[in-house]
């Protein structure tokens, strides 16, 4: 986006103005008592940009290593994307923080004030012309700010009206100082040396009481009388017949000024007065004149009205509230005429390359055939720096015949119906557009110009009927819809074919085809890239981690994740990245690197975090402190985590509830946890989709701790179909605790469990998965026992004991058990087994007397007394 | 204003307003296209339909921009008997 340096000018003093130390100094004060805001809050007209542009000249004299920031702010300035540009141009922030349009508000604003805590120096932010904010994400922004300003900066706040920002909160914390039209108005004494100095007369003390009591000590009046007074030798007439008047103040003194200027003048200023900003070149294309520049600078020179935008004297504005009363003129002349000088200040505003500016005056002038024409030009670059909220305000303005004859804005209004949740009005007028654009045979049945933004027409239409998809459900028609957006996308549209690639995973993923899904983000991440959007490309490393976990493919998602965090450098979305990598850590049991993770993201600040997932720490945090046996802590956490959760487009996998009721079984809450399954309507009978799997396994787990014969076998039939369900679509993660849970369903009828059991250590143990066993505790220990004497899996079955046993009886070490020796190990695994004495003895070629020899030595290192506790002392110090 | 209007301000209302000095007519379409009125104490009146909240407020901050000072609002509904005469601050 283009930033207009003329916005962030700061004015000098002017030339004429009086000093006003009384002002000045309450404003030094407040500002070297560290308060964090200055509000200058009057009416129009009370001097409120002069006497911040004199503070500031003072403050320069004072503190020569003071940067000042200025914006003048205007209405467009409601679009957040475009405040934050501004805001991070003014305050000279470093310009990648603005380039990149796809952080979130409170990103950039959190890195905009670390970089401005981190100068050396002390400075001062103006916001002028405050009142024009009305975007409450925009006043969100400023109260950001206003929260978290450090120390070496201060805002200064001038407005019309009171902000709706929490000033009440500032001025009881004596965190503000206040300039009110009270403190701003001229007193008598100023209003006489104004006076004096602007006209060179040498009035009464009775002619300056005069105007200081009609005009109020309002600075715009006293000035305006002063312009009029210059020239009179009749100064006490005058002054009689002004303040003989009841006439509104400014309407009476324009015109007194305006009937001394020359026709000329009086037509150039009533003319341009549409202008928000004035050069030469574009008021001589306004008024068809020529000679522009000279006449805005003779209107410098005789203190009319304008007010210079930069140090060339290439831009000015007029005083708002002059503006405001020229127009009144201006309109007298009809509105015709009016409308005719927005169409000309438009057209030059298009060729001078500013649509925004072209768009604005064509709205203001009615001619909405050009505005439509202009705003579908300038759709992809507003899009592209997401200023949404511009677009969709121009949308707003333009009538419903207009954008018809446009497919263009038809599809953008779409759009708009699409994010406002109208998702019933959207297919109509994309199936309107689309029939714009097939009867194209015999010449083009709409207005809109050829260009890349029609040509990729079909892709976006076909994309946003995938989204209705994905609101109602509907995989087939979202992979539909996908498809064909991808298919139509020409080779170098990557923002299309990532969306199109994106959708096509998220309808793989929905329908429980994790391989397929993990396959079209890469490709979407690949495309994103390409188009210059890496964070976007970035954050499909959760969705595809995700998947991968279903998977049951950890080494690839870590890998994934440790390549895209060193991409992302601790820039967004980092956060994301540490706080769902920390499941990998987790299912392979290692606690303590899990539990870094986290507070690596939790360091980096809740703002860090995009809001689709923000859920993720709390949601990890809850599943260590499962892991960690602090089941309330996890439930506290779980509670978070539903809060913060997005429903977005994502697939909701593994519910948040459904985590709940897993723990409040293993609490023993399972009259809690059968409400939520009866209030799921989920039932063992029920046909299964992916997107219950999670549910259905969380009712296996509490049919399972009924412990009735009817529940294990309803549990039993249950897990056998979602075993097959899950092995035709190889989520072998989703199989290891079908699996797990089948063990443990059949170990509970009496019967051997050691099938399952062998499956599900065989899928885990190539990735380290263990967490899922160390879970289930002692009844996994038992399983694990039986696992080890039938000789299934012993180097993973020994490190999955020695964990359980860990957690178990976290006793000390002993200080013997180091010096056993290999013969004596090999004896202890055999004890271990169900061998009788005389077995072992012969399984080792050596006599009885030999063996109870070593045995008497093994219980000596342990301090055990007997075989079992031998067993189970050897297990918890992993020595089996 | 005290009361609330008893059309719980979701439906357009009829407002006068005052203003401190006086404007001429040719300030009509600047205040959407009200009728002013100069009064003998030197107020303005600012009459005219029926209009919603949202174009009640534009009207006040028009009245803001030029500096005005506004002296009072009152609703006017023809329909109501009773008439409200609460100057705002």
């Amino acid at each position: 986006m283009r930033v207009l340096a003329t916005k962030l000018f700061v004015p000098p003093p002017r030339v004429q103005a009086i000093a006003r130390p009384r002002l000045i100094r309450k404003l030094d004060d407040g500002a070297t008592a560290g308060r964090k805001l200055t509000l200058i809050s009057a009416p129009a007209g009370f001097g409120k940009t002069t006497v911040l542009s004199e503070w500031i000249a003072a403050s320069r004299i004072t503190d020569p290593d003071l940067r000042v920031g200025w914006l003048s702010l205007e209405d467009s300035d409601n679009d957040p994307a475009r405040f934050l540009t501004y805001l991070v141009a003014a305050m000279d922030a470093s310009t990648a923080l603005s380039s990149d349009p796809t952080l979130s508000i409170d990103s950039t604003m959190t890195s905009l004030i670390n970089e401005v805590a981190q100068r050396s120096g002390r400075m001062l932010m103006v916001l002028d012309d405050f009142q024009l904010i009305e975007n409450a994400a925009v006043r969100d922004a400023v109260t950001f700010l206003l929260d978290h300003t450090p120390a070496n900066l201060h805002l200064a706040i001038a407005s019309r009206s009171d902000p709706l920002l929490p000033v009440a909160r500032l001025r009881a914390r004596g965190e503000l100082t206040e300039l009110r039209a009270a403190d701003l108005r001229f007193t008598t004494q100023e209003a006489a040396e104004f006076l004096t100095a602007a006209t060179g007369l040498a009035l009464t003390p009775g002619d300056v009481a005069a105007l200081e009591a009609r005009t109020e000590g309002w600075i715009a009046g006293l000035q305006l009388a002063a312009l009029s007074l210059r020239e009179r030798t009749d100064a006490s007439e005058f002054i009689a017949a002004f303040t003989g008047s009841n006439r509104f103040v400014i309407d009476y003194l324009i015109e007194e000024v305006l009937d001394q200027a020359t026709l000329e003048v009086r037509d150039f200023l009533c003319q341009t007065a549409i202008l928000d900003r004035l050069s030469g070149p574009l008021c001589d294309a306004v008024t068809g004149g020529s000679g522009s520049t000279e006449m805005l600078a003779a209107l410098e020179r005789a203190n009319l009205f304008v007010v210079p935008l930069d140090d060339q004297r290439q831009w000015y504005r007029y005083h708002h509230l002059f503006a405001d009363v020229l127009q009144v003129r201006l309109l007298a002349h009809g509105i015709d005429h009016a409308n005719e000088l927005h169409s000309r200040a438009s057209e030059w505003f298009e060729h001078n390359g500013a649509p925004e500016e072209a768009v604005r005056h064509a709205l203001a002038g009615s001619d909405f055939a050009r505005a439509a024409r202009v705003i579908e030009s300038t759709v992809p670059a507003v899009r592209k720096s997401r200023q949404d909220t511009t677009l969709l305000r121009w949308l707003a303005l333009l009538p419903q015949t207009i954008i018809d004859r446009r497919p263009v804005l038809r599809v953008f209004s779409a759009w708009s119906s699409l994010v406002a949740g109208d998702i019933a009005a959207v297919e109509p007028q994309l199936a309107s557009a689309e029939q714009q654009l097939v009867s194209e045979a015999d010449g083009p049945d709409h207005e809109s110009e050829a260009g890349e933004e029609l040509d990729s027409l079909p892709v976006t239409i076909a994309m946003y009927r995938a989204a209705i998809a994905m609101a109602s459900g509907d995989i087939l028609a979202i992979r539909t819809h996908a498809q064909r957006a991808l298919d139509l996308a020409a080779p170098d549209d990557y923002l299309g074919r990532g969306g199109s690639a994106g959708m096509l995973g998220l309808a793989a993923w929905s329908g429980g085809d994790l391989e397929g899904g993990a396959h079209a983000f890469r490709e979407s991440s690949s495309y994103l890239r390409k188009a210059g959007n890496l964070l976007d490309a970035l954050s499909t490393t959760m969705v595809v981690g995700d998947m991968l976990l279903g998977l049951g493919r950890l080494s690839e998602a870590q890998l994934g994740y440790e390549r895209a965090l060193l991409e992302a450098d601790g820039h967004p979305p980092t956060a994301d990245l540490h706080a769902a990598v920390s499941e990998i850590f987790l299912q392979r049991g290692q606690l303590e690197a899990a539990a870094d993770h986290l507070n690596a993201a939790e360091a980096l600040g809740a703002s860090a975090f995009s809001h689709e997932h923000r859920y993720r720490w709390s949601s990890g945090m809850a599943r260590l402190r499962k892991s960690e046996g602090d089941l309330d802590a996890a439930l506290a956490h779980l509670i978070e985590a539903q809060m913060q959760y997005r429903r977005g487009f994502f697939p909701d996998a593994r519910p948040l509830e459904a985590m709940k009721a897993r723990i409040w079984i293993t609490q023993g809450r399972l009259s809690d946890a059968g409400t939520w399954i009866a209030e799921q309507g989920l039932k063992s009978t029920d046909e299964l989709t992916y997107l219950t799997e999670f549910g259905h396994l969380t009712l296996a787990r509490w049919l399972l701790a009924q412990k009735t014969p009817e529940s294990l076998d309803e549990a039993l039939a249950l897990l056998a179909r979602l075993a097959q369900a899950a092995d035709l679509a190889g989520r072998d993660g989703s199989l290891i605790e079908i699996f797990v849970l089948q063990s443990l369903a059949l170990q509970s009828q009496q019967v051997s469990a050691l099938a399952p059991l062998e499956r599900a250590l065989a899928l885990a143990e190539p990735e380290g998965i263990t967490q899922i066993f160390l879970d289930e505790g002692e009844p996994m220990l038992q399983l694990l026992r039986d696992a080890a004497g039938a000789g299934i899996r012993p180097e993973f079955v020994r490190t999955l004991s020695r964990a359980l046993r860990a957690t178990d009886e976290s006793g000390p070490a002993s200080p013997m058990a180091d010096s056993l020796s290999d013969r004596e190990l090999h004896v202890l695994r055999l004890l271990a087994t169900g061998l009788s004495g005389p077995e072992i003895a012969h399984a080792l070629h050596v006599s009885l007397n030999t063996m109870r020899t070593h045995t008497k030595h093994i219980f000596l290192k342990l301090e055990v007394n007997d075989r079992a506790t031998a067993v189970r002392r050897a297990e918890s110090l992993g020595l089996i | 204003m005290t009361h609330p209007p008893a059309h719980g301000g979701a439906e357009p209302g009829r407002y006068e307003i005052r203003l401190h000095g006086q404007l001429d007519q040719r300030w009509s379409d600047w205040f959407e296209g009200f009728t002013l009125t100069n009064e003998s104490d030197g107020t303005t009146t600012l009459a005219g339909p029926e209009i919603d909240q949202a174009a009640l407020h534009g009207l006040l901050r028009r009245v803001g921009d030029l500096g005005l000072t506004l002296i009072s609002l009152n609703v006017t509904n023809p329909r109501k008997e009773e008439s409200h005469d609460e100057p705002t601050p």
